[in-house]
């Protein structure tokens, strides 16, 4: 009951007419921005961050959570009808969904995809709603020690569950955690890792960082490999509706994809990746012709899609509440939230309700406007798919080079844009998941704060974090995660077994 | 052209990277006097992190030399139109200051269009004067951003003023 008096509140802020036009603003910029190729949600949220500098904070969120929204819809059009997933949550989409469109199914594909997301995107957030409440009276018994374990468990599974490398995940996690020691300490105030430049004291930015790894980076990549690839952008033709079969074969799955997509997304151990996975398999398996799987089957589009967005969603529970990023566009929009001076928690809620609960009520709000845009207007947004390439990179490097620059109105932004993007195009030839980088950088400062806090409380006794039960459980799952797939694969090497595991990117 | 054993390398670079950076942290962290007097100091995780590197970058030069890498098969690069993106970047944040946002911008765009095959320099270069000079007055002036006019501009109203 307190809980719907909440969201009440929060409706009243989301429709009032200014904020319900920065919604509406949101949702469009994302996606028109989460559409374009080679940009996916995490970087969208980074290049639009400069665009609400100057509103209120209240404001802003609405336009985020618009944004972050728009920006998942925007992605499966780019999987389904360019085969080239922006994120690595929309890989299972692009599979069928771009056989679909070969087929000239593009159309039934976006359809089934908008639908599901906004089916998948309305429960989930109805069940963020409720889950967010509990999930803070969870967090009122968390000390120190168990915020530690927790960001533990966060860090390791963002990089177990990523790439088919361990070293290699290790690898970009460490790089993260490394870039976030630069600056001044937070509790002694001391310099770290500066080299006696002054703008590396406030630390390297997180923008910076992903907008250098997934847009510089990205674009040296593709620069580098555009001689040898070609696209095949199918237009779309014949009906733009679902048929009745369609229907039918479409609302199961969209059910089936919220129902894992959201309890995943939530777990600190979230992400996107294994729901949509998971509800592929789960479809193949309840199909009546598993055979079409590959093939242009739409239950694989419409399970995976709203599993997707089902834990966009999730991911918002944890973010919100615990201040736990589990996905590189988590990580981003809390440096969001950091830089109006707010950090997500439980005293969030109790100290500005009106923006948590606004920003949460919008997001239904944002639903309904993105299938109003989606629907109808999607012919209008498969017309930005064929901005020539040249045009599209450039563009992509001056939104880039703007929001790096604004962030201080510096030029050593700049360099650490180019250094960071040089590091990400070698990390994208070697098949290095960068998502554990993002994560680190801004997780890594948090994590060092809660130990060292848990510390201070348990004066220099280090078994805290064991003798405290759930700091304990939490830390015994991290350390399950990174060893059981170790075991498993030397026991398959040994088995000499030749099949192989899923390999993400 | 770049076969799997050049990948190799990569991966080994990375690794070596990764090591050579443990290191540079660490050393960094030992020669930094330590303040304030915290049950833990601030020494304690750069040098947790540093360890890590050495350890993960140690496993990736292994891996490198001994293990699987990505795209076995072999794999192409284009060097040259890499080359140029990553070049137009240092133009851009060489010059900015100086010759301002739109300029560097509009060069920037016109660099990248090239690396990606763009031909039409006129047209290349009218749309990236187009995109720089709109960004410049939405973030100026809308959006109350600073981008920077650049200080040549100084320069010439340094010239007007000793004229008069």
């Amino acid at each position: 009951m307190e809980t719907l008096t909440a969201l009440a509140h929060g409706f009243a802020v989301a429709l009032t007419p200014y904020n319900l036009l920065w919604a509406a603003i949101g949702v469009t910029v994302g996606t028109a921005v989460g559409v374009l190729p080679g940009i996916g949600p995490a970087l969208t949220v980074a290049l639009l961050l400069p665009v609400t500098y100057h509103l209120e904070p209240t404001s802003a969120f609405i336009m985020f959570a618009g944004i972050y929204y728009g920006a998942m819809y925007g992605g499966s059009t780019t999987s389904i009808l360019l085969n080239a997933p922006g994120e690595s949550g929309s890989i299972v989409t692009a599979i069928d969904g771009h056989a679909m469109a070969r087929q000239g199914r593009g159309a039934q594909a976006l359809a089934t995809a908008a639908i599901g997301s906004f089916v998948a995107g309305t429960i989930a957030t109805a069940a963020l709603t409720f889950v967010a409440p509990l999930m803070v009276k969870l967090a009122l018994l968390f000390g120190p020690a168990e915020y530690f374990a927790l960001m533990v468990l966060a860090l390791t599974t963002v990089t177990a569950v990523l790439g088919d490398s361990l070293a290699r995940g290790l690898g970009s996690l460490f790089l993260g955690l490394a870039l976030g020691l630069v600056g001044i300490d937070m509790q002694t105030g001391q310099a770290r890792l500066a080299f006696g430049i002054p703008e590396l004291l406030d630390g390297i930015d997180i923008v910076v960082v992903a907008v250098g790894l997934f847009a510089v980076g990205e674009t040296l990549y593709v620069a580098s490999r555009y001689r040898f690839e070609t696209e095949e952008i199918y237009a779309l033709k014949g009906s733009k509706w679902l048929g009745r079969a369609d229907w039918a074969r479409s609302w199961k799955p969209w059910l089936r994809g919220t129902l894992l997509g959201f309890p995943i997304g939530a777990l600190p151990a979230g992400g996107s990746e294994i729901p949509t996975f998971l509800s592929y398999l789960v479809e193949k398996r309840l199909a009546k012709k598993p055979e079409e799987f590959g093939h242009g089957a739409i239950e694989a589009v419409a399970g995976p899609e709203a599993a997707n967005n089902a834990s966009a969603a999730g991911v918002l529970a944890p973010l919100l509440s615990l201040g736990l990023p589990t996905s590189a566009t988590a990580a981003i929009l809390l440096a969001a939230f950091q830089q109006y001076g707010l950090q997500p928690g439980p005293s969030l809620f109790d100290s500005n309700p009106e923006l948590v609960w606004g920003m949460i009520a919008s997001l239904y709000v944002g639903n309904v406007l993105l299938l109003l845009l989606n629907l109808p207007l999607v012919g209008m947004w498969v017309k930005l798919l064929v901005i020539p390439r040249p045009w599209l990179y450039a563009g992509i490097l001056v939104f880039s080079t703007l929001g790096a620059y604004t962030l201080n109105n510096n030029v050593v932004d700049l360099v650490i844009l180019w250094v960071i993007g040089l590091a990400g195009f070698g990390m994208r030839v070697l098949n290095v998941p960068v998502a554990p980088c993002v994560v680190g950088l801004i997780l890594g400062p948090l994590a060092e704060q809660q130990f060292r806090r848990a510390l201070a409380i348990s004066q220099g006794d280090p078994s805290v974090f064991l003798t405290h039960p759930i700091s304990a459980a939490l830390l015994v799952i991290a350390v399950l995660l990174v060893l059981g797939p170790m075991l498993l694969r030397r026991r398959q090497r040994a088995a000499g077994d030749t099949a192989q595991p899923h390999t993400a990117v | 052209m770049t076969t799997g054993r050049s990948l190799r390398v990569g991966e080994a670079l990375f690794g070596g990277g990764l090591l050579a950076l443990g290191l540079l942290i660490a050393i960094q962290t030992m020669l930094t006097p330590t303040a304030g007097r915290a049950v833990v100091g601030p020494a304690l995780f750069p040098y947790l992190i540093a360890g890590g590197l050495v350890l993960v970058g140690l496993s990736l030069l292994r891996e490198a030399f001994a293990g699987t890498v990505a795209h076995a098969g072999g794999f192409e690069l284009d060097g040259r139109a890499m080359g140029l993106v990553a070049a137009a970047l240092v133009v851009q944040f060489l010059l900015i200051e100086f010759l301002g946002w739109v300029p560097t911008a509009a060069l920037l765009f016109m660099m990248v269009a090239r690396a990606f095959g763009g031909r039409g320099l006129v047209m290349n270069a009218v749309i990236g004067l187009a995109l720089a000079g709109l960004t410049f007055v939405a973030f100026n002036y809308a959006l109350d951003l600073n981008l920077p006019a650049g200080s040549v501009m100084d320069l010439f109203e340094q010239a007007e003023d000793a004229a008069k």
